[in-house]
Order: C-alpha cells, then sequence, then structure tokens
C-alpha cells in the first residue's frame, strides 16, 4: 500500500491534522478496493476514454 | 398538477401560462425562505416569456406539452445572462454570454425558465448542505436533506415549486434527490442529452437530465433535450425515439432482473420492504421477476470514484490556490484527486470498459433491472454517519452505494417513489436498462405508476 502521508507531504497537500487524516484514510480504503482489481487487467484492454483524430463529432 | 395535466389546462383556456407561472413566483415567495432550493429566481424573465407563450397560443402557434410550463434548472446549467455559480464561491459572479444545448432546447419547446437552483457545492456531494448558499431541506421534514448534488431540484420539484427541474449525474446526483424527495429522477445513457453549457464535474461520469412528478412528464423533458448536439464531443449520435409511454403501458412478460447480491445488503428496513412491494406490484402486473447475480458493484464504484477523483480536480486545478473559495468536504475530495497518481486513472478507465463488458451480459437474462435507489432514507442535515444493517457508514458513501456503479457503466436509470418510511420520508425504487433504451425504463416506470406505486404528493413541512 502506498504511503499516502508521505504522497501527501510531497504534494505539499493544503490539509492539516484531523482533515489530513480523514482524507489519508478515505484514500486507504478506496485503495483496498481498488488495487486487487488490477490484476484483472490484460494488456489488450485500452481505456474506456476517446479521441477522435478526425475531429468528425464536432 | 403534472406538466401533461397543465398542458391540458392551457388548451382548455382555462389558464393561462401567467396563471401558472405567477403562482409558482408565489409559492416560492412563500417556501424558499425555508427550503433555500432556489440560488437565483428569474421571475421578470419567467413572466415575459409566459406572456410570450400566451400569445403564441392563442396565435395557433403551439410549441408541444412543454409550452407555457414552469421549470428550473440547477445552478450549473448556463443561462445567458444569468449568474451561473455551480454552488461554489469560485463562480459567483459568473455570468454565462450563450445558453447550455439544454437550456436552448427546453425553451425551444416553450418552457418557462424560473431560475436557477441550489445544488451542493460543485455537485461534488450529496447533502446539498450549500456552505455558501445556504442548506436546502427537504420539503418532506425540513430537519433532513433533500440529497443532493441536484439537491434544489428535487426539492422544488417536490414542493411544487416548478413541473420539471434539470439535474445532473456524476455519481446518483438525480436519482438521490428524487428518491429523498418523492420525485422521479432521470438518469439517461451517457451522451444521450448534451453536456454543452453544463459545468463539469467528471467528464466521463456527468450527465443531465430530469427530476419531475410523473414518469410521462420525465419522458416529456427527455423528449424536449434528447439527440446529439455538435457543440458536445460527448453527446451520442445513437438515435432517439418517441419517450413518451403509453397512459397504462402494459409489462405482460417483461422480465425483471431482482439482484440477489449487492443490493440488498446494508439496507433499511423500510426501504427494503417498500421496493419489495414494488416488485411484488410489478408482478401482478405480469412482469416475471428473475432472480440474477450482479457482477462485483463495489468494484464498480470504486473505479468510479478513482475516475472521479482525477477528473474534478483536474478540472479545477486552476481554482486550487484559495482554499477558503471551498467548503471543507469539497476541499478535502480535491486535494485527494490530486495525490492520486495518472497510472489509477488510466487503469481505472481500462477496467471500466471490461465491467460494462461483464455487467452488459445481464441483458441477456432480463430487460431490466430493480434496485433500491439508496440504502437509507434522507438523513438528518448534519449527520456524517448512517448506520445500516448494524454498520456505521459514512452517509455520503451509504447514500451512492448504488446508484454510482451506474455512472461508471453510462446505463440509464429511473428511480421512482415508491412509498414512504415510518417516519413519513420517501423511498425510491431504481430501474436500469440497457444503453440508450430509456423508453423501456419509463415504459416500466410508468406502469408501475398506473399501477398504483408512488406516494400521496407532499403536504410541505415548514
Amino acid at each position: 500500500m502506498r504511503d499516502w502521508k508521505a504522497i501527501a507531504a510531497a504534494h505539499e497537500l493544503n490539509l492539516e491534522g484531523h482533515d489530513l487524516d480523514r482524507a489519508i484514510q478515505a484514500l486507504t480504503k478506496l485503495e483496498e478496493q481498488f488495487r486487487p482489481l488490477l490484476a484483472d487487467l490484460t494488456p489488450e484492454i485500452e481505456p474506456a476514454t476517446r479521441f477522435d483524430a478526425a475531429g468528425s463529432e464536432t | 398538477m403534472t406538466i401533461r395535466e397543465a398542458a391540458a389546462a392551457l388548451r382548455k383556456k382555462g389558464l393561462s401560462a401567467v396563471d401558472l407561472a405567477t403562482a409558482a413566483i408565489a409559492r416560492i415567495e412563500r417556501l424558499d425562505g425555508s427550503l433555500r432550493a432556489f440560488i437565483t429566481v428569474t421571475a421578470p424573465y419567467a413572466l415575459q416569456r409566459a406572456r410570450q407563450a400566451d400569445a403564441e397560443l392563442a396565435a395557433g402557434n403551439d410549441r408541444g406539452t412543454l409550452h407555457g410550463i414552469p421549470i428550473a434548472v440547477k445552478d450549473l446549467f448556463a443561462m445567458r445572462g444569468v449568474r451561473t455559480t455551480a454552488g461554489s464561491k469560485v463562480f459567483e459572479n459568473f455570468v454565462p454570454d450563450a445558453n447550455a444545448t439544454v437550456i436552448d432546447r427546453l425553451e425551444k419547446c416553450g418552457a418557462v425558465l424560473l431560475g436557477k437552483l441550489n445544488l451542493h457545492e460543485l455537485a461534488y456531494g450529496i447533502t446539498s448542505n450549500n456552505p455558501f448558499f445556504g442548506a436546502v431541506r427537504n420539503p418532506w421534514n425540513v430537519a433532513h436533506i433533500p440529497g443532493g448534488s441536484s439537491g434544489g431540484s428535487g426539492a422544488a420539484v417536490a414542493a411544487n415549486m416548478v413541473y420539471a427541474a434539470m439535474g445532473t449525474d456524476t455519481g446518483g446526483s438525480i436519482r438521490i434527490p428524487a428518491s429523498f424527495c418523492g420525485s422521479v429522477g432521470l438518469k439517461p445513457t451517457y451522451g444521450r442529452i448534451s453536456r454543452y453549457g453544463v459545468m463539469p464535474l467528471a467528464y466521463s461520469l456527468d450527465h443531465a437530465g430530469p427530476l419531475t412528478r410523473s414518469v410521462s412528464d420525465a419522458a416529456v423533458m427527455l423528449n424536449a433535450m434528447a439527440g446529439p448536439d455538435p457543440l458536445d464531443d460527448s453527446s451520442s449520435r445513437h438515435p432517439t425515439v418517441d419517450y413518451l409511454p403509453e397512459d397504462v403501458p402494459s409489462i405482460r412478460g417483461l422480465r425483471v432482473g431482482f439482484p440477489q447480491n449487492f443490493f440488498f445488503e446494508r439496507v433499511d428496513a423500510d426501504v427494503e420492504s417498500a421496493v419489495r412491494g414494488a416488485c411484488a406490484r410489478a408482478e401482478s402486473l405480469g412482469a416475471i421477476l428473475k432472480p440474477v447475480t450482479v457482477p462485483d458493484m463495489a468494484a464498480i464504484s470504486a473505479i468510479g470514484r478513482v475516475i472521479l477523483l482525477a477528473e474534478s480536480s483536474a478540472y479545477l486545478e486552476p481554482y486550487l490556490n484559495e482554499p477558503s473559495r471551498f467548503g471543507s468536504d469539497v476541499w478535502s475530495l480535491l486535494q485527494q484527486g490530486r495525490l492520486l497518481p495518472a497510472t489509477d486513472y488510466v487503469n481505472a478507465q481500462r477496467l471500466r470498459r471490461r465491467v460494462r463488458e461483464q455487467f452488459c451480459e445481464l441483458w441477456q437474462e432480463v430487460d431490466c433491472l430493480f434496485t433500491p435507489t439508496t440504502p437509507n432514507t434522507a438523513p438528518h442535515i448534519g449527520a456524517q454517519i448512517v448506520t445500516l444493517g448494524g454498520v456505521e457508514e459514512d452517509v455520503r458513501l451509504a447514500t451512492t452505494r448504488f446508484v454510482r456503479g451506474m455512472n461508471v457503466l453510462g446505463l440509464p436509470a429511473l428511480s421512482i417513489p415508491c412509498g414512504l418510511s415510518g417516519s413519513g420520508l420517501p423511498i425510491g425504487l431504481q430501474i436500469i436498462g440497457p444503453a440508450f433504451d430509456e423508453a423501456l425504463i419509463l415504459k416500466v416506470g410508468a406502469a408501475l405508476e398506473a399501477g398504483g406505486v408512488g406516494i400521496p404528493p407532499c403536504q410541505v413541512s415548514t
């Protein structure tokens, strides 16, 4: 698991004390849910985002 | 009265659009000091548009069901010349010089815009307890939140201030206030309604949609707005249809999926009972209830939260140098988004593609799904924690548990009122359908409504 407190310090996060603890707790819980999902990813799965090189949508 | 009833009354000459607008303005003046549903009321503009609507009708120029009907929009929709705040101090003085496409389309159909509705700051939360424009209150009990982020939209419709309101939904923000306020709320398929001129929260999760007092009114609104928009890259060219259901539609033989996992875990007993009651009614109307196992919705929700944190912080990055212009809850979320690595965001978008494929396999077995919209009824204003099934949960995470997944999947979802709790608060049933099949979920909702699923009109508690 990531050291969110260190990452927050490195980013000079504008949160202190209890607010910082709450934010880190939320990120830690989210990472616990999110991280195991990555094991299911295979290389052919592309992101569900779209870029239209021809710009034909506009 | 619903939109369709008001539209019929307008054409019988007994009532004018000016009468409707005047009555709505009077009701807003009477109730909004308590409910705080509006940020800006555009009364002179509405009366001018109503006079125009009456003149057009008298001249035989009928723009359809919305002609002369008072509505309002969440203060996230750009309205030319009218302050559009997003419920935020950052944008408190922003006055757009163009309309959102949705506003142009609604006005083209003759709708009369009464103003801009209060919301959770920047649409980033579910309480609508706005630190700058006041806490929106639930018309059923003003000690409770209306839900959010489209809280003003839910409250204004439930309190009969307007016939319909526009909301946006990034993680449940139309369906949650619909559920908590006893309104109908439709989140269409991603791309079905243009987002041009709607202030973003998370580009790939944002949807616009209506909150109304009946299912057919939601269809009337969708008919006015659906369709491609050259100004919105994300708008879809998928063909539109007439979304208005028959007055008493049949759902005989319809296969309704009833999830055996996730959607009935840690649910308030009154909510579960009301939703099971609606399912039983669907069965008595001829639907076939099929137990189904849905994919890992908690995982889908986690994917959605990663995308939301990253996209919202990216959009608002230029404004993050002044903490005093943000409420504490939104500030914390925006800071969290800054910490997520880009790899997490990209992988969340990859996982999204995968889970969409898994979820859509369900449509081989069933035509639609029934779930509770929220596991809880509206919490008290200021509550941070809700206890469900003996487990304490953060109010925001609990309330979005059953709705966020549909933003990740982009699927259409309708919330209709299906009962009241023991303490008299509304309960919502969520009807989920395949992509671009809004007509189906509206038909199912209308069938249930005609079959007696619903709640009495709100007697506003002030």
